[in-house]
């Protein structure tokens, strides 16, 4: 069982320190200097601007992500679920922004979203739309949103992959019967495909939550949770106070990042397993 | 049946109006990077008046330490998904058929692991203390944080494989690990491809645990680089396109060899099985 001689030695006793960590004051990894601090930690990121910037952040983040990844993600699913021409080779290009790396992603981006030279600025100057023209990654009440769509445009064709393995499990039956009631396609997808398709809409709901609060790498790879602390998130407040030594915040931060996920992630599970119907 | 026919064809055409979102920002990224320094600094799609691939790609390789990156990268990843694999398709065997309460609440454990974010600072500490270098603990922790998919995966194919054969390698004598390791794991070649693959992808595309445990030039992953190239190199352009491209590849053209495998792989685990 070395697997889980890992799993505790790197999984739960991380866990259980930093849970101890983050209720003391303390500086490095210095424990003699350490005070008792009790819930200390847990009030400053309530209680702090950046920090709090970072909670509101997380939680736009993962709202907005998760509602257009679903969509796109869905209605790509109903659109590559029929037979059209090249059907696998569009599934395989909508596929691809998951398998690139999100640095990678990032840098694209980051050059895309440039405010005077970027393809997208000036793909809107060339169509006459010049006014929708943004400082996407600069303005910091924009930024956070801009963000939201490069993680948009990298995990929505993963979305789509989830739900058209599980579109693909339903049977045809359901359909030609459908068929013979006169059913029209809306109403096929409403009572047919809708829900039976819930334990797939259920797992990409629940993955997409549960990334979007975790989300770090595409922060850290366009802005760094700049400008200021307009697109601070979790994440990069994790990683900051771990580049400045403050370790204590930073376990309680992701602390609080763990009890958040739970709060949220196994409600929802049970919601939608509840009304999952047997196929 | 022609109205079907239009309609599937106006379907297509808007995907593929729809697909130009994906594949211009991968064409400017391979069509700048073989431009010059001017030309690239514009980051337009237009093709390039001359050619620079190799002047660019060679000097990209100097000046970023790349080849020491993809050195690293190879290195991490083929330690971790080889144990991963090692790791987990024995967890899983054990998980799957023992029905002990021991064995269920571990399995349980192992959901919160899939869900809850992995304590980076005190794993840090935990490293510290354990002596562990920054390659051993990156690796370790890449390990840790893929385990529970990885069970999962095997424990939803394990479902499909009869007791039987268990039984009839005990009443031939073998012991579990034998049974194990002959008869077993072998039978879980499909889902340990998919495996492979998808860990393949996880820790080589990894930023999130290298950029705490590989933090100095000489151990950065391929992904690090990249990251770091564009801070010291943020005004090349086309040598940034040209890091980007290269760092992409070789997860790009696997995913183009194998996507089969990559996509069955990914609802197998996400899908439960």
């Amino acid at each position: 069982m070395p697997g889980l001689i890992l799993f505790a030695v790197f999984f739960i006793v991380p866990s259980v320190i930093g849970l101890f960590i983050s209720l003391f004051q303390m500086y490095g990894f210095n424990f003699a200097s350490a005070r008792f601090a009790g819930l200390t930690n847990y009030i400053n990121i309530m209680v702090e601007d950046d920090t709090r910037k970072a909670l509101y952040n997380t939680f736009t983040f993962a709202i907005v992500t998760t509602i257009f990844k679903m969509l796109f993600g869905l209605l790509l699913a109903v659109a590559l679920n029929k037979k059209l021409f090249m059907t696998n080779a569009l599934r395989t290009i909508f596929f691809l922004p998951a398998v690139i790396n999100t640095v990678a992603v990032g840098l694209i981006f980051s050059s895309m979203m440039h405010p005077t030279k970027g393809l997208i600025n000036r793909a809107l100057g060339a169509i006459g739309l010049s006014a929708l023209c943004q400082n996407w990654l600069t303005d910091p009440k924009l930024a956070i949103f801009s963000i939201c769509s490069i993680e948009v445009w990298k995990w929505s064709g993963f979305t789509m992959v989830i739900l058209l393995t599980g579109m693909q499990n339903i049977s045809v039956d359901y359909y030609e019967s459908a068929q013979l009631d006169g059913a029209s396609e809306w109403q096929k997808f409403r009572y047919i495909t809708f829900p039976l398709l819930l334990p797939a809409i259920n797992n990409a709901l629940i993955l997409s939550i549960i990334g979007g609060l975790k989300v770090f790498d595409v922060v850290q790879a366009t802005t760094q949770g700049g400008p200021g602390s307009a697109t601070e998130v979790f994440g990069s407040l994790i990683y900051k106070s771990f580049g400045t030594g403050r370790f204590a915040e930073g376990c309680a931060a992701s602390i609080l990042l763990a009890v958040i996920i739970g709060i949220i992630v196994l409600p929802t599970y049970r919601f939608i397993a509840d009304k999952e119907v047997e196929q | 049946m022609t109205k079907r026919k239009t309609e599937n064809g106006i379907l297509s055409g808007v995907l593929w109006i729809i697909s130009l979102f994906i594949l211009i920002p991968v064409f400017m990224v391979v069509i700048n990077s073989f431009k010059s320094r001017t030309e690239a600094a514009e980051m337009d799609i237009s093709l390039p008046s001359e050619y620079h691939i190799v002047e660019n790609y060679s000097q990209m390789m100097q000046e970023g330490g790349i080849l020491r990156g993809l050195m690293t990268s190879c290195i991490v990843t083929t330690i971790s998904v080889v144990a991963l694999i090692l790791i987990c398709s024995a967890m899983a065997y054990v998980f799957q058929r023992r029905n002990t309460k021991m064995a269920n609440r571990l399995s349980t454990l192992m959901v919160a692991g899939l869900v809850l974010p992995v304590q980076i600072i005190p794993t840090y500490f935990v490293c510290n203390t354990l002596h562990l270098g920054h390659m051993a603990s990156a690796i370790l922790v890449l390990i840790v944080i893929n385990i529970p998919f990885t069970v999962f995966l095997y424990t939803g194919y394990l479902k499909s494989i009869p007791r039987e054969i268990d039984e009839a390698a005990w009443i031939d004598g073998a012991s579990g690990i034998q049974t194990f390791f002959q008869v077993i794991f072998p039978l879980l070649k499909p889902v340990s491809i998919t495996a492979l693959i998808i860990n393949f992808m996880a820790v080589w595309n990894d930023f999130s645990v290298s950029i705490y445990f590989l933090n100095s030039a000489e151990n950065y992953t391929l992904p690090l680089t990249v990251y770091n190239f564009f801070g010291n190199h943020g005004s090349d352009w086309q040598l940034v396109f040209a890091n980007v491209a290269f760092a992409s590849l070789p997860v790009v053209i696997l995913y183009l060899l194998l996507q089969r495998h990559i996509i069955a792989g990914m609802t197998a685990g996400s899908v439960k099985g």
